[in-house]
C-alpha cells in the first residue's frame, strides 16, 4: 500500500490525519489523541510553486514541505504540527499559517535549547502540556491510559529499531542499505499498531544471516539522500553499520524512562537521546557519539551527507570531520540536494572514498 | 585579576585611549571628503560615536587580567553581565565593522579555508575566521572568557557559539527564548527567570564577582532610558524632511547594541537627540531634496552604505525607517527595575526576529504610516534565514493591504562575493520608475 493510500485508509478508520514537519516531536502523544503522524521530509516533488514564497538559499527540505502545501497535496489533512527545530521551519510555520491563509488548525511545539539545566526540563513538561490541551481543543480530551499504552508501544519501537542497528552493527541483517532505510522510514508515517507487526516480521525474515565481505561506514547527516547513494554504496560494497542521522539513530533510539508520571517519561526519553545539532547538543557530545558508533562498528569511515543550506549541520561538520581524522578515521563530506539524483561528480568523490577506505 | 594588569587598563583608558582618539581624528581633517550635494550636512555627532566606539575597541586589548572579557550576541540580555563588570565585545557588531571596511570575504575565508561552508551566516564566517587567524581591522579583540548567546535573534548564533566554546574550550552560556508562534505564555516567561537565576551562579564563578540586585536594577534603568532615547532619536525621521537617514541609524546604532547597560550610550543618544532636534528647527534634511521616503526591511549592507546612500539621496529619495534599527527601540521599554527578570525575559523574547510573521507585518503596517512611506527595500539576505524566510509573503501582502511599491535585492551584508552589482541596479531602476508613477 502506498504512503497516500494507508493515510486514507486510516482517516476511513475515523483516526486524525496531522502534517509533521521535522523533526523531533511527542509522537506518543499524538496517537494516544488518535493521531496519525505523516512526517513531511522530502515528498517526491519537482520544487516549482514554492519559488515563488522561498530565496534559492533555503534548504529543499523546507522548500519540499511547502511545495506539497502549495499543490494541494496537504487536502486530507486534519492539522499541522511544526516542531522547533531551525530557523527555516520556524519561519515556514508561520508563513503556513499567517501568510498562506491556511484553515487548518497549525500547532507550535518548542523544544529547549539548553539542554543541561533543569528549568530546560520542566519546561519541555510543560511545553507536553500545553500541546495536548491545545489539541483537546480541537479533538476532544486525551485519555491518560491511551498514552500509557502509546508510551509502552513507543518503547517496543524504540526497542526494535535498537535491535536493527544492533544487528546492522555486527553485520547479522541481510538487507542492503536502500531496503534498510526504506524499512526505517515507514515509520514516519505508520501508526503504531501497524509498525510494531510490520517491523518484527522485517526482523524475523533478515535476522542472523551474516554478510561478509562488506565494508562498513557511519552515515550522518538529515537524511540518507538521493537514495541513490544508499544503492551506490550497496553496489561498491559498503554497508551503512550505523547512522548519526537526524531521521535515524538520532531519533529513533529513545531510552526508555521508568518514571511514574507519563508527560515526565516522555520529558526523560527525550533528553537522553543521542546528540543533535537541532537540540543545540555541544560538539563534545557529537563527538563522543561518532567515537562509539565507529568503535562499536569498526567502521572504516564516516560520510557526512549534508543537505545543502542546512545550517545546524553544517557549523558541526569542521570541527567533527577535524576530531576523526585526528583519531584516524575517514570522512567524506557531500553538499546534497534531497530529490535530484547523484551527480557524476559526487559518484566519483563517493567511489574514490570508497576505495581509500577499503 | 592582577593589580598590574588593572593598574595597566586604567592607564590606557585615561592617557592611551585619548592619545590614540587625538591622533587619528588629527588624520581623518586631513582626508576629509567632498561634500556630496544631495546629502545634508553630515551629523555633528559622527566624531563623537567615532571617539566612544575606537575607544571601545581600543581598551578591549588592555582587558587581560583587569577585567573578565564576554562575546555576547546583539540580541542577549547584556545588562546582567554589566552587573559582573563583564567587558563585552559583540561579534556581529566586529562583523559590521569588517563589512564596512570591506574585509568581509578575506575574513570569511579563514573559516572557510576550515572547512565552514560559504553558505553559513558571514557574520559567523568573519568572527570565526578571526579566531583562527586573528584578523580585525580593529587591531586585536581580546580572548573571551565567556561566550552569552540568546536564540532570540536566530538559532545561527547557538551553533556558531558552539563551535566557538569548543574551540577555545570556554564556558558558553544560552539563554533560550521560545519562540513567539503565539502569544508569550506565562510558562515562557518563567522559564527565561528560571534560566537567569540558573546562570548567576555561573557567572559570578567566572567573573569572581558577587551579584549584587541593587546594581542590577540600576543598570536595568539605564538600559531602557537608552533604548527609549534611541526610539525618540528614530522618530524624529517622521519629520519631513528626516533630520537623518536610516543609513546614519545604521551606523549610530552602534552603542545601542554594544554598550547597551553603560551610562555612556544613554549620555551618547541624549547629544544626538538635541542635535536631531535642532536639525528640525532650522529645517536640515538629511537628504537635500526629500520627496521620497523608503523604508528598509533587513540588516544593513555593510560594504555598500555610502554608495547606496548617494545612489538614492541623488533622486531625493530618503530611507526613514528600517525594521532593522527598530529591533533595539521596539520591546526594550519593557524593561522595568521593579521586576527586572520577568520585564528582561519579555523584552528579549519578544523582538521582531522571535515573534511570528503576523507580528512583523503588523509593525510594518504601522511603521508605514507612522513615518509615512512612499516604498519599501526588502534585502534578501542569504547570510540570514530568520529575517529572509517569510520576506516575499510579507511583500505580497503590504501590497495587497497597503498600496505600497516595493523591490528584493539580493545580497549579503558583508560578503560581497555573492552580491551582483548590475542585477541589484537593474531592480532598483525599475524600483526608482514605478514610485514615480
Ligand atoms: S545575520 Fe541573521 S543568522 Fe546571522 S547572526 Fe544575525 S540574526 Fe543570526
Amino acid at each position: 500500500m502506498t504512503r497516500k493510500d494507508y493515510l486514507l485508509n486510516q482517516k476511513q478508520k475515523g483516526r486524525h490525519l496531522f502534517g509533521v514537519f521535522p523533526a523531533q516531536y511527542p509522537k506518543e502523544l499524538l496517537w494516544a489523541m488518535d493521531i496519525v503522524p505523516a512526517e513531511i521530509w522530502d515528498p517526491p516533488l519537482e520544487i516549482t510553486a514554492a519559488n515563488a514564497h522561498l530565496q534559492p538559499y533555503i534548504c529543499s527540505v523546507v522548500k519540499l514541505g511547502l511545495e506539497l502545501v502549495l499543490e494541494g497535496k496537504c487536502d486530507m489533512l486534519d492539522g499541522f504540527l511544526f516542531p522547533h527545530t531551525c530557523d527555516s521551519i520556524q519561519n515556514i510555520a508561520s508563513v503556513i499559517r499567517d501568510c498562506l491563509s491556511e484553515n487548518k488548525p497549525c500547532y507550535f511545539f518548542y523544544h529547549p535549547k539548553n539542554p543541561h539545566g533543569k528549568a530546560a526540563r520542566d519546561y519541555y513538561v510543560l511545553e507536553l502540556k500545553n500541546l495536548t490541551l491545545s489539541l483537546e481543543k480541537q479533538l476532544g480530551p486525551l485519555n491518560p491510559d491511551a498514552l500509557k499504552q502509546r508510551i509502552q508501544q513507543g518503547h517496543k519501537i524504540s526497542g526494535l529499531f535498537g535491535e536493527f542497528y544492533d544487528l546492522r552493527a555486527k553485520g547479522k541483517l541481510d538487507v542492503g542499505n536502500r531496503e534498510f532505510y526504506e524499512q526505517l522510514r515507514r515509520g514516519e508515517y505508520l501508526f503504531p499498531d501497524d509498525l510494531i507487526p510490520e517491523l518484527e516480521g522485517f526482523l524475523a525474515r533478515n535476522k542472523g544471516k551474516e554478510k561478509k565481505g562488506l565494508t562498513p561506514v557511519i552515515l550522518s547527516g538529515v537524511l540518507p539522500n538521493p537514495p541513490e547513494i544508499l544503492t551506490l554504496l550497496d553496489d561498491l560494497g559498503v554497508s551503512v553499520a550505523h547512522d548519526d542521522l537526524l531521521i535515524g539513530s538520532r531519533r529513533l533510539l529513545v531510552p526508555p524512562s521508568n518514571l511514574k508520571d507519563p508527560f515526565k517519561q516522555l520529558a526523560e526519553s527525550y533528553f537522553s537521546m543521542p546528540p543533535c545539532s537541532t537540540k543545540g547538543a555541544p560538539i563534545v557530545e557529537r563527538r563522543e557519539y561518532l567515537l562509539h558508533l565507529i568503535k562499536a562498528t569498526g567502521a572504516k569511515g564516516v560520510i557526512f551527507n549534508v543537505v545543502k543550506f542546512c545550517e545546524p549541520e553544517w557549523f558541526d561538520v569542521p570541527n567533527l570531520t577535524d576530531e576523526l581524522k585526528k583519531r584516524g578515521t575517514s570522512t567524506l563530506v557531500l553538499d546534497t540536494e534531497l530529490n535530484q539524483g547523484l551527480s557524476g561528480q559526487m559518484k566519483t568523490r563517493v567511489e574514490a572514498f570508497v576505495e581509500m577506505i577499503s | 585579576m592582577s593589580l598590574a594588569q588593572k593598574a595597566r587598563y586604567n592607564f590606557m583608558k585615561d592617557l592611551g585611549a585619548p592619545a590614540l582618539l587625538w591622533l587619528q581624528e588629527a588624520q581623518r581633517k586631513k582626508r576629509s571628503r567632498k561634500p556630496n550635494p544631495y546629502l545634508g550636512p553630515p551629523l555633528k555627532c559622527a566624531g563623537r560615536l567615532r571617539e566612544i566606539m575606537t575607544r571601545h575597541y581600543y581598551l578591549s586589548r588592555f582587558t587581560k587580567g583587569a577585567k573578565p572579557v564576554a562575546w555576547v550576541t546583539s540580541g542577549a540580555p547584556v545588562e546582567l553581565l554589566r552587573v559582573f563588570d563583564f567587558y563585552t565585545i559583540y561579534p556581529e557588531n566586529h562583523g559590521a565593522l569588517c563589512g564596512a571596511q570591506k574585509k568581509g570575504p578575506e575574513i570569511c575565508s579563514e573559516a572557510e579555508k576550515k572547512g565552514y561552508h560559504p553558505d553559513l551566516c558571514s557574520y559567523a564566517r568573519i568572527d570565526l575566521g578571526h579566531a583562527f587567524s586573528g584578523k580585525t581591522p580593529a587591531g586585536r579583540l581580546p580572548r573571551p572568557d565567556l561566550l552569552f548567546c540568546a536564540n532570540n535573534i536566530c538559532q545561527t548564533v547557538l551553533y556558531w557559539y558552539k563551535e566557538l566554546s569548543y574551540y577555545w574550550d570556554i564556558p558558553l552560556i544560552i539563554f533560550d527564548t521560545p519562540y513567539n508562534f503565539q502569544d508569550i505564555r506565562k510558562k515562557d516567561i518563567e522559564y527565561m527567570v528560571r534560566q537567569f537565576e540558573e546562570m548567576i551562579p555561573e557567572l559570578e564563578r567566572i567573573s569572581g564577582r558577587k551579584y549584587s540586585h541593587d546594581r542590577f536594577r540600576k543598570i536595568i534603568s539605564i538600559a531602557r532610558e537608552s533604548a527609549s532615547t534611541w526610539g525618540r532619536v528614530l522618530a524624529t525621521m517622521k519629520h519631513r524632511p528626516a533630520p537623518m537617514s536610516i543609513f546614519d541609524a545604521f551606523v549610530h546604532l552602534a552603542p545601542i547594541v554594544s554598550l547597551r547597560g553603560l551610562p555612556v550610550a544613554l549620555d551618547y543618544y541624549r547629544i544626538l537627540l538635541d542635535e536631531l532636534e535642532e536639525r528640525i528647527a532650522k529645517g536640515i534634511g538629511a537628504v537635500t531634496n526629500e520627496r521620497k521616503r523608503l523604508m528598509w526591511d533587513n540588516i544593513a549592507v555593510w560594504f555598500n552604505l555610502r554608495d547606496w546612500s548617494s545612489l538614492f539621496a541623488e533622486r531625493g529619495f530618503n530611507f526613514v525607517a528600517a525594521t532593522y534599527t527598530n529591533a533595539w527601540a521596539e520591546t526594550i521599554h519593557y524593561l522595568d527595575e521593579r521586576f527586572p527578570f520577568e520585564s528582561m525575559a519579555r523584552a528579549y523574547s519578544l523582538v521582531i526576529l522571535n515573534n511570528n510573521l503576523s507580528n512583523r507585518l503588523k509593525l510594518m503596517e504601522q511603521m508605514i504610516r507612522d513615518y509615512e512611506i512612499d516604498g519599501l527595500v526588502i534585502l534578501s539576505l542569504r547570510s540570514c534565514k530568520p529575517y529572509s524566510v517569510g520576506q516575499y509573503d510579507i511583500r505580497r501582502l503590504l501590497g495587497d493591504r497597503l498600496g505600497i511599491r516595493s523591490v528584493v535585492i539580493e545580497s549579503d551584508m558583508t560578503d560581497f562575493r555573492t552580491y551582483s552589482e548590475e542585477q541589484t541596479r537593474t531592480r532598483l531602476e525599475a524600483f526608482f520608475e514605478a514610485l514615480e508613477v
